[in-house]
């Protein structure tokens, strides 16, 4: 340990905490910082978001991560899109792809020549047809994408499901042999600095007092020094997101290893499914004020398609995020900022963008906080929360699930004027999306909004530049392109099998000559 | 569908040509009319190095171009101080700043090393500024890309500019009515028609207005024209006989009552002269801060603002009819590009342009917006003397802007915005060039041990130097552009 370093406290050893302390440690010169975290063995995690986006691949490459290794170390399986079933019609599903639908042609976004063959009856397919990353879904199919941007093969990226306790020991591991020093211990109490009101130091129950220049407070759903000590409001976002209580519940697995999450709707909410090389992950995601806790519990057992592995776990929640996400010397990074539902697996995400913001705006060496790179990391954090709210609840407003209390209500509850907007100009002209900072994609609210069932009424007139009759031939080539070379991917399992499977693992449906 | 476009000079042109080649193959009819030029010989366009993809979709040749407008290279802008404050030179140059270090930004290593002792500037790690000071053309290649982006804009002579686009729009099928007045006719949903003085009625869809005063939009729409304070409110402008060598910047001079800048074109000087208050004496002041024989001399009043709203029903104003942003940068030609850019894409079809109409409103309030935000930073934080920059400093800043220098005074970050349309080099030029040093930099860069950044340093400027030095000068590529015509 250095002397006269900056003093990083992370309270808390979760997915979050064990995040901030690798992404740390690697972005910040090790002879100006000395990272310390606490944790207890004694308290539980929730260990969020098991299955992730496709980011979360530039933070482990940021850290050098050999992508095999943390595979087998965590029982990581690929996941190339969420599937949605129920969320329309009865029966109606769709994938939301880590994808591109089409090419671009004559100047204009693939949306539009789609809508304009849609709207000329000239052709029929679903938006879901020209994205290859769907195809590969439906095909149970992994590969990594192709180098050459000009094949299909390359229009897709992809994410993993993992054991995220697993995921946070391993980068436990991974931390502490880089010099992050663990401290195991509960803490009982928070003294401040009488003049700043800042986060001086944390008594152990040991009696240790731990104290720190800036604390990370990673403490989960009990904020502990970001809502607790400084008392920064929590702004409730129930009135969009009413789901405030989780079922979770792991099962065996089951054949075929899909590599994609599912989440299904239900009368009082959604289950999840995300397959890991060793079992299931399941739970049921639900709104109190429309489903008691008995009806979640068997609709969770009655939709589970493995052996279940132990009792169901109850979580408590509500949607919404902290006013700030830095006060003062502390700054809050997973549950102890904000909560959203893992509809959309955006949890680690979330994580991982407040750990690369806070290393570019942690104080140096010998600095105090300055609260201009603090205005700065909460302007951040707050785009990147509002941004996500708009996308999960666009599931919601845009559901077709006439007749059941909590769909009604979702339906007809007032939206953001941001998301509003986004619905409308999407109906009127086929014009998705596509901002420069945060979450999501043009193409992933391409995914939901034509998934949701909303349709565009007109296309950009540059689409037009095309003949209908050459345009139906490009979307029968691309449809077809992407037929062909998704049919002769390699079965997850079996690449899963050759690439990364843990020892001693057994998975679902790989052939035996590939274990 | 139809489109009918109102105004003059090259908005109106570029307008015409641009829309008509987008959308023409899609069907859409585009009807120019023209009402008489409202501009003067000395009058000149800078034009951003975004012009290119323009040009390239109307099918305009660099050379013929040049030739045919008279106009010139430019790869960017100087500042100097007249005003006896001896505040340093400002080059706002095009193009990158050095490159990535160690898997980071330039920038922040930059930083690092000035408050190490590096000894040289910002300016001395962009090829444009190192081109424009050696009078050299800066024509990138893979290796050039390599180290960063180069690029290059112009100096676009307004009334020859205007014949030129006038004609490719023409050649491209554009409908072109001359008019000497216009009235509008308005319908139920905005305009339906305009009425010439002639008696001709030309009925659209849709309306641009590509009018200097915002005719359809801020006339017969009654959008309110709202002005920023900022001072200047009058501006004269000249021509003088060209320069022995070309230089490949304008220069601007900053005096005590306004500023003068000297815009370089193929046959002359252009000579731009902005101040605040009377029009007495301001031949004088802008001969005297030139120092230049001027000809052609046109003064008009000048104002900075923007209508509330871009798009009022079926009425677009593309241009200083929706925004007139300030003359000091000259970004009044980037403003019809960010309209026509967005107007395609928001361009109305089957059915409703209620949420289109949203969506273009929002879209270029944020563009018009961070334009102006940098304007507002150079002018709050420049450090000329006398009454027009005094007043200048008190211009107001957005929350936007306050944050993001207060952000870069802390730690030599851009903070990142929605709705940019300039480069993050552009800020960094701006700030820096005004003598903003951040006080410090992310931490992430002290993972380089400094002599290993002081290599990678030398090697750049080393670069800079041999890459701008087999570089031709503008006047040898002017001279071969005037040959080949």
């Amino acid at each position: 340990m250095a002397n006269g370093a900056y003093r990083i406290v992370i309270l808390g050893g979760g997915t979050a905490g064990w995040m901030a302390a690798a992404g740390l440690v690697r972005l910040l010169p090790a002879a100006d910082y000395d990272i310390t975290l606490i944790e207890s063995d004694a308290i539980g995690t929730v260990g969020v978001g098991e299955a992730t986006l496709p980011h979360i691949k530039a933070f482990n490459d940021m850290l050098g991560l050999d992508e095999a290794a943390f595979m087998r170390a965590t029982m990581a399986s690929f996941k190339l899109g969420i599937e949605f079933v129920g969320w329309g019609r009865a029966g109606e599903r769709y994938i939301h792809p880590f994808g591109t639908f089409g090419e671009r042609w004559a100047g204009a976004d693939f949306q539009h020549h789609w809508t304009r063959a849609r709207l000329a009856g000239s052709d029929r397919r679903s938006l879901q047809d020209y994205s290859f990353a769907v195809a590969a879904c439906r095909a149970g199919g992994f590969e990594h994408p192709g180098e050459d941007p000009k094949s299909i093969r390359s229009t897709f990226s992809y994410a993993y499901h993992f054991d995220a306790g697993l995921y946070a020991q391993y980068l436990r591991e991974w931390a502490t042999a880089r010099g992050v020093r663990r401290l195991e211990g509960k803490v009982i109490d928070v003294a401040r600095d009488t003049e700043s009101g800042d986060v001086a130091c944390v008594t152990l129950e040991s009696g240790a007092a731990i104290a720190g220049d800036l604390f990370v407070d990673c403490s989960g759903f009990r904020s502990l020094l970001l809502g607790g000590t400084l008392g920064v409001a929590w702004h409730d976002w129930s009135e969009w997101l009413p789901c405030d209580r989780a079922l979770a519940l792991p099962s065996a697995g089951t054949a075929p290893l899909l590599p994609y999450t599912r989440a299904t709707a239900q009368r009082g909410g959604w289950m999840w499914r995300i397959p890991l090389q060793h079992r299931t992950g399941n739970g049921h995601v639900f709104a109190s004020a429309f489903c008691s806790e008995d009806e979640a519990c068997a609709t969770l057992l009655a939709g589970i398609d493995g052996e279940a592995q132990g009792e169901p776990r109850l979580l408590r929640f509500q949607a919404g995020r902290r006013a700030r996400g830095w006060a003062g010397n502390v700054a809050a990074i997973g549950l102890s900022s904000g909560f959203l539902e893992p509809l959309e697996s955006t949890s680690i995400f979330l994580i991982q963008a407040a750990v690369t913001d806070l290393a570019a705006l942690m104080p140096r060496r010998g600095e105090r906080v300055d609260a201009r790179l603090r205005d700065e990391f909460n302007r951040l954090f707050e785009l990147h929360y509002d941004r996500t709210r708009d996308f999960l609840v666009l599931h919601y407003a845009a559901n077709a699930r006439q007749g059941e209390p909590l769909w009604d209500h979702v339906r007809h509850m007032a939206l953001p004027d941001s998301l509003l907007h986004k619905i409308e100009l999407f109906r009127e002209s086929a014009i998705a999306p596509d901002y420069a900072l945060g979450l999501f994609s043009r193409d992933s609210w391409l995914a939901v909004l034509e998934g949701q069932g909303v349709v565009p009424h007109a296309n950009n007139a540059l689409a037009e530049r095309l003949p209908l009759s050459k345009l139906q031939r490009r979307l029968d080539d691309l449809a077809d392109r992407i037929a062909v070379n998704a049919a002769d991917m390699t079965p997850h399992a079996e690449f899963i099998a050759s690439y990364c499977a843990a020892a001693g693992v057994t998975l679902p449906g790989a052939a035996a000559s590939a274990a | 569908m139809r489109v009918a476009i109102l105004g003059h000079d090259a908005p109106l042109w570029l307008a015409a040509a641009t829309l008509r080649r987008a959308l023409g193959p899609a069907g859409v009819q585009v009807a120019a009319v023209a009402l008489p030029d409202r501009g003067a010989p000395g009058d000149v366009w800078r034009a951003l190095p975004g012009i290119e993809a323009f040009h390239n979709q109307i099918g305009v040749e660099e050379a013929a171009l040049l030739r045919a407008s008279r106009g010139a290279f430019s790869l960017g802008q100087n500042i100097v101080d007249a005003s006896g404050a001896n505040a340093e030179p400002l080059l706002l140059a095009y193009g990158g700043i050095g490159t990535g270090l160690d898997g980071e930004d330039f920038f922040p290593h930059w930083v690092r090393a000035r408050h190490e002792g590096l000894g040289a500037g910002l300016d001395d790690f962009s090829l444009t500024a190192s081109a424009a000071r050696s009078g050299r053309l800066f024509l990138p290649d893979a290796e050039s890309e390599r180290y960063g982006r180069a690029d290059y804009g112009y100096h676009l002579p307004a009334t020859d500019y205007a014949r030129s686009l006038k004609t490719i729009a023409k050649q491209l099928g554009v409908e072109a009515i001359e008019a000497r007045a216009v009235e509008a006719e308005r319908g139920a949903e905005g305009v339906a028609a305009l009425r010439l003085d002639d008696g001709t009625r030309v009925e659209a869809t849709l309306f641009v207005d590509a009018t200097r005063d915002g005719l359809l939009l801020r006339g017969a729409m009654d959008e309110t024209f709202e002005p920023w304070a900022a001072p200047g409110d009058h501006m004269l402008t000249a021509r003088a006989p060209r320069f022995a060598a070309v230089p490949l910047y304008s220069e601007t001079r900053a005096t005590a009552d306004g500023w003068t800048a000297l815009y370089p074109t193929l046959t002359h000087v252009h000579v731009e002269h902005v101040w605040s208050g009377r029009a007495g004496g301001a031949e004088a002041a802008a001969a005297a801060a030139s120092g230049l024989a001027l000809e052609e001399i046109c003064v008009r009043p000048v104002t900075t603002g923007a209508t509330a709203q871009s798009w009022a029903a079926n009425v677009v104003g593309i241009g200083e009819a929706a925004v007139a942003f300030d003359r000091l940068h000259g970004f009044a030609l980037h403003a019809v590009q960010l309209g026509l850019v967005h107007l395609i894409a928001c361009f109305p079809g089957r059915g409703a342009m209620t949420a289109r109409r949203a969506e273009y409103n929002r879209l270029m309030a944020m563009h018009i917006a961070r334009v102006r935000d940098f304007e507002a930073a150079h002018l709050t934080l420049q450090r000329h003397a006398g009454p027009f920059w005094d007043a200048a400093r008190a211009t107001p800043l957005s929350s936007e802007a306050g944050h993001r220098i207060a952000l870069f005074r802390a730690r030599g970050e851009i903070a990142p915005h929605e709705g940019e349309s300039l480069p993050p080099d552009a800020w960094r030029a701006l700030l820096i060039g005004l003598g903003i040093m951040p006080r410090g930099w992310r931490p992430s860069v002290d993972r380089l041990p400094p002599a290993t950044a002081t290599a990678h340093f030398r090697k750049m400027l080393g670069f800079v130097r041999e890459a701008v030095q087999s570089q031709p000068t503008h006047d040898a590529v002017l001279a071969r552009i005037v040959q080949r015509g």
